[in-house]
């Protein structure tokens, strides 16, 4: 059974323009530890919820009428979790967080809740849950121990073409659809910033191919409307290294179809 | 999640490491072009290039935007023709003798340059036919921690403050200087030209000169000349090539070795040359021909020797080079940097 609560302490954004993340409420806190009053402690993807936040304050700076923002929902994906529904809510509301509502599902329907909620990226630190919701066509990316080293104060996401990072599924026709469409409004929400201290920061790793691979991933975002701001090209060289430099919040992949040469 | 242990996270890691090569080399095996896939970073010698030093970067900056065609751009000087096809004969010539070996010559572009004009690069790389497949567009962000990331041997830039910061960080590095004429450069045969002091070795002796004259360095480096001296950062670089430069040597390629080191130093080969000798004897490290000018000016000799490159940590020098047609790359460390032409730099006072 699914509940939706909304978070009174947060004005609601507009449903037609927003861009809806949803984030697995076991990456925002940590469900074994409690600080005290029933407070969780800080999970791994609170710098990137604090860097979405980020975006959403200087959006508004520029223009205090801007409806291009982003819309955050935490959401519940088992049972146990579920249960925990009014520690969640207190502890979001202890934190300040963004959070515009709360989605209370679980394992069996959470995917659901994506759907009914216009979901445009789902964020979670469990690779099944990314996994099965990529599948259902809706654009989903892994957290994981980048996440929570990264900047609170600049959201960096990294476009990822060709590299091995799932692959036993290769991204649906419904996937690719939904990455191009979160990757324009994303490339829409960096233009309202100059170069240089943008909140938001937009790069582009190819890991596999050479120069002209690279290339042709520039080509292929800039057509999505996405002015990249750091492309780094490997042909081989090992990620690691460069991931832990780059710092990314999360990676989306499933923006290149695999015909590209 | 369940506790790794150290060797499993390892484990890990480099199967997924073998499996980008894997997918990497796969790649550039199906590319028409016959272009070989660069070689693994912990065995290449990097070198980092900025795209400055590469283009003439003018007629890139953004002032078109796109979808207007981009512009071939010329590259400045000599400097990445010659040199590169040098490089890549030493990875042809390496490649034939070693076909599995991964220690070759890579060049990373490494660019400030935000990745809207990525696209021009690539294109300009296509249209001179570089040998560059990597690059960092960092936008930005430092480069240290990228030079870092790809194990660079050596970084090459027009930024002194970036060339400054990676020599902190331990990564040899030079700040470019290119001649206003051109010389005649070697294809086949890569030519690199060291100063000693402050570049191959610490700044130790040069601050005696400084500081207490001539004669006071010369009794010194008499008294001490069976002590090796510290080393410089360019010491590893140097290193670098005389581990490629075995592999010929272990072929019997000596004679024929497409790399050759040259140390070009203002002391004296009575005076003060043995301790250079002896120092880098006892690290394991040969150069091909040391040439002691006592004093006399760089710029004619290294005419002469035509070097692709000439590292020196004094401006005076790097000018000198210049003046005379060689590529000059000026390593910012040690005492020099306080001193032109002798003299102890006014530095202003640092407000606190």
């Amino acid at each position: 059974m699914v509940s939706t609560v909304q978070n009174t302490d947060v004005k609601q954004k507009e449903s037609d323009h927003a861009v809806v993340v949803a984030v697995a409420s076991r990456a925002v806190f940590e469900p074994e530890a409690q600080g005290g009053d029933n407070v969780y402690a800080e999970g791994v993807a609170f710098p990137l919820l604090q860097a979405l936040q980020k975006v959403n304050e200087r959006l508004l700076e520029e223009n205090s009428a801007e409806s291009l923002l982003f819309d955050i929902v935490l959401i519940t994906t088992d049972s146990q979790q579920q249960q925990q529904s009014s520690h969640l809510i207190s502890s979001t509301k202890h934190y300040g967080l963004e959070v515009s509502r709360f989605c209370f599902s679980t394992e069996e329907d959470f995917i659901e809740s994506l759907l009914q909620n216009n979901v445009q990226l789902f964020l979670s630190t469990d690779r099944n849950e990314v996994s099965q919701t990529s599948q259902k066509g809706v654009l989903s990316a892994l957290l994981d121990e980048y996440t929570t080293s990264c900047p609170s104060e600049q959201l960096r996401v990294l476009f990822c073409r060709d590299a091995v990072i799932r692959p036993d599924t290769n991204p649906t026709p419904a996937s690719r659809q939904a990455a191009q469409s979160f990757s324009a409004q994303l490339g829409k929400m960096r233009q309202r910033f100059g170069m240089s201290d943008s909140p938001l920061s937009i790069a582009l790793m190819t890991s596999c191919g050479g120069r002209d691979s690279c290339g042709g991933a520039l080509r292929t975002l800039r057509s999505l409307g996405i002015s990249v701001d750091e492309a780094y090209c490997l042909a081989g060289s090992p990620r690691g290294p460069i991931l832990s430099v780059l710092r990314p919040h999360f990676v989306l992949s499933d923006c290149f179809s695999g015909l590209e040469d | 999640m369940s506790e790794m242990k150290p060797s499993d996270v390892a484990t890990v890691e480099d199967s997924s490491q073998e499996k980008d090569w894997a997918a990497a080399k796969a790649f550039f095996d199906n590319l028409k072009s016959n272009k070989p896939i660069p070689p693994k970073p912990q065995f290449a010698v990097s070198i980092a290039v900025s795209s400055r030093t590469v283009f003439n970067m003018v007629r890139l900056e953004v002032a078109a935007p796109p979808p207007h065609p981009p512009l071939p751009t010329p590259p400045v000087n000599n400097f990445p023709l010659e040199s590169e096809l040098a490089l890549m004969n030493v990875n042809s010539r390496l490649r034939e003798l070693y076909p599995d070996s991964e220690e070759l010559f890579d060049v990373i572009l490494m660019t400030n340059n935000p990745a809207q004009v990525g696209v021009r690069l690539i294109n300009s790389i296509n249209h001179y036919d570089l040998t560059i497949e990597r690059f960092c567009m960092t936008g930005g962000q430092s480069p240290i921690g990228y030079l870092e990331a790809y194990m660079t041997n050596l970084y090459l830039s027009k930024d002194s403050d970036k060339v400054t910061e990676a020599i902190e960080a331990g990564i040899a590095a030079a700040t470019m200087f290119m001649p206003e004429k051109e010389m005649e450069l070697s294809d086949t045969q890569l030519r690199v030209a060291f100063d000693g002091d402050a570049v191959l070795f610490s700044d130790e002796s040069e601050i005696i000169v400084k500081k207490h004259g001539l004669d006071t360095f010369f009794e010194h480096e008499k008294r001490y000349e069976n002590q090796p001296l510290a080393q410089g950062p360019l010491k590893c670089f140097l290193e670098a090539l005389g581990k490629l430069q075995r592999k010929f040597y272990s072929k019997n390629e000596r004679l024929n070795c497409p790399i050759r080191t040259f140390l070009v130093t203002a002391r004296s080969a009575a005076s003060s040359g043995a301790r250079v000798l002896k120092t880098l004897r006892s690290w394991g490290l040969e150069i091909d021909e040391a040439l002691f000018l006592a004093g006399a000016p760089k710029g004619p000799l290294l005419q002469k020797i035509r070097p692709h490159i000439f590292f020196d940590d004094q401006m005076f020098h790097i000018e000198g080079a210049k003046d005379l047609g060689t590529i000059a790359a000026h390593v910012p460390y040690g005492i020099g940097q306080k001193y032109h032409k002798g003299k102890l730099i006014e530095q202003p006072a640092k407000n606190e």
